[in-house]
C-alpha cells in the first residue's frame, strides 16, 4: 500500500489519519457523555481533562487531515453508485469534515468563555481563544451539545453506508479504506 | 570630641555616653520603622495555581495591611495583613463561583485570612518575612522572600511564596485530588507603597 492516494484507493496516510480520528471521535463522544453524567468527583475532572486533551488532538489531527486530502488525490467513487448516491456522498462526508472541526471548536470555545485553563494531556498549555464571558460559554455549550447529536447523526449514516457496500453492494468502499489486499 | 577626651572619667563618660545610645537604639528604632500604606489601584496579591493541569491566575480584590518597614530597622519591621477571602477573582465565573463554598474558602463561616510576621531578615537576596498565615483558622508559617526598594515617599515591595493549599484546608474532600487542583499554589505579593 502507498502511503500517498491512488486514483482508486486511500493510501497509507489518509487511512492512518482516517482510523486515528475515528478513534478519537469515539472515545472523546463516550467520554463526553459519561463525564456530563457523573456527579462531582476527582474522576469527573480527569475525565474532563481527558477529553479536552483528546478533543484538541482531534483538532490538530483534523487540520492535518484536510491538508494532506488537499495535496493528495481524491480516489474516485466507484462507477456503481449512482449520480444521486455520489451527492450524497459528498454532501455527507462534507457535513463530516465541517462537524469535526465545530466539535472540538466548539468545545475550546465553551472551555475558553469559562477562561479554564486548557494543558494537553499535560504536556502544553494552550492559550485561550476568546475572554471571560458567561453568554459565549452558553452559546457555545448548546453549540457542542447540537453539534454532538448531528455528529452522531451523521456517524449512523456514515457507518451505516459503508457497511451497506461492503455487505449488500459488494463493492470495494470499505476495503478500500482497510489495510487489506484488494480484490 | 570623645577622642580628645583622655582622662580616665573622659573614658567614663564615654563608656556611659555609649552605653546610653546603644540602650536607646531600640526605642529610636521603633519610631525609625517607617509605617507604609498600600497603593491598592497599583497593588496585587496574587496567586498562580493550576486547575487539571492548567495553569491559570487569581487575585484578592480586598486586602488591607499594617506596614511597618525600614532597611536598617527590621527588628521593629512588621506586616500584619488581612485578606478578605470573599473578594477572590480568578476571572472565571464558574471557577469563582465555587469558591466562597465550604470545601473552599467556606467565606460565611472564615471571612478574613492573616498573615503576620513575626520576624523580618535581610538574605542575600532581599529580604525574607517570617510569619504565621492563617486560613480557615489553619495557622501554619510560611516564609516569603522578598524584595523591598524605597525611593522617597514610595516603596515597591515583590514577594512570592508557595504553599500547599491542603495544609490550609482550602479544597476538601471531593476537591482535594491534585488532578482537579493543584496543591501548590503560588501567592504572588506585588505591592506599591506610600509613606
Amino acid at each position: 500500500m502507498k502511503i500517498r492516494n491512488t486514483r482508486d484507493g486511500w493510501g497509507a496516510g489518509a487511512q492512518l489519519l482516517h482510523w486515528l480520528i475515528a478513534a478519537g471521535i469515539a472515545t472523546a463522544m463516550l467520554l463526553g457523555w459519561i463525564m456530563v453524567n457523573l456527579p462531582n468527583s476527582a474522576t469527573k475532572f480527569e475525565l474532563y481533562a481527558l477529553h479536552k486533551s483528546l478533543g484538541i488532538t482531534i483538532l490538530a489531527l483534523v487540520l492535518l487531515r484536510i491538508v494532506w486530502r488537499w495535496i493528495n488525490m481524491v480516489p474516485d467513487m466507484p462507477g456503481t453508485l449512482s449520480p444521486r448516491e455520489q451527492k450524497l456522498a459528498g454532501a455527507g462526508h462534507m457535513a463530516l469534515y465541517a462537524l469535526m472541526l465545530l466539535m472540538p471548536l466548539s468545545g475550546y470555545v465553551l472551555n475558553s468563555a469559562a477562561n479554564f485553563p486548557l494543558n494537553v494531556f499535560g504536556l502544553v498549555q494552550i492559550p485561550n481563544l476568546t475572554p471571560e464571558s458567561e453568554t459565549l460559554a452558553e452559546v457555545a455549550s448548546v453549540m457542542h451539545l447540537t453539534f454532538f447529536w448531528v455528529l452522531a447523526a451523521v456517524l449512523v449514516a456514515h457507518i451505516g453506508a459503508a457497511l451497506r457496500h461492503h455487505f449488500v453492494l459488494h463493492d470495494d468502499v470499505l476495503r478500500r479504506m482497510l489495510p487489506v489486499r484488494r480484490r | 570630641m570623645f577622642r580628645s577626651t583622655s582622662s580616665s572619667a573622659g573614658r567614663f563618660f564615654l563608656g556611659l555616653g555609649l552605653g546610653v545610645i546603644a540602650s536607646a537604639l531600640p526605642m529610636l528604632a521603633s519610631s525609625a520603622a517607617t509605617g507604609w500604606e498600600i497603593v491598592h489601584d497599583e497593588s496585587r496579591l496574587g496567586f498562580e495555581a493550576t486547575q487539571q493541569g492548567g495553569r491559570f491566575e487569581g487575585r484578592f480584590e480586598d486586602f488591607r495591611a499594617d506596614m511597618r518597614f525600614s532597611a536598617d530597622d527590621l527588628a521593629m519591621s512588621r506586616f500584619d495583613v488581612t485578606v478578605a477571602t470573599g473578594s477572590i477573582n480568578t476571572g472565571s465565573s464558574q471557577r469563582d463561583s465555587n469558591l466562597p463554598d465550604a470545601e473552599w474558602f467556606d467565606t460565611d463561616a472564615f471571612p478574613e485570612a492573616y498573615y503576620v510576621t513575626r520576624e523580618i531578615r535581610a538574605t542575600t537576596d532581599g529580604y525574607e518575612a517570617v510569619g504565621d498565615l492563617t486560613i480557615r483558622d489553619n495557622t501554619h508559617e510560611v516564609v516569603l522572600p522578598f524584595t523591598w526598594q524605597t525611593e522617597g515617599d514610595r516603596a515597591e515591595m515583590n514577594g512570592a511564596v508557595t504553599i500547599d493549599r491542603v495544609r490550609f484546608g482550602v479544597g476538601q474532600g471531593e476537591w482535594r485530588d491534585p488532578s482537579v487542583a493543584g496543591h501548590e499554589v503560588k501567592v504572588v505579593v506585588d505591592l506599591t507603597l506610600e509613606r
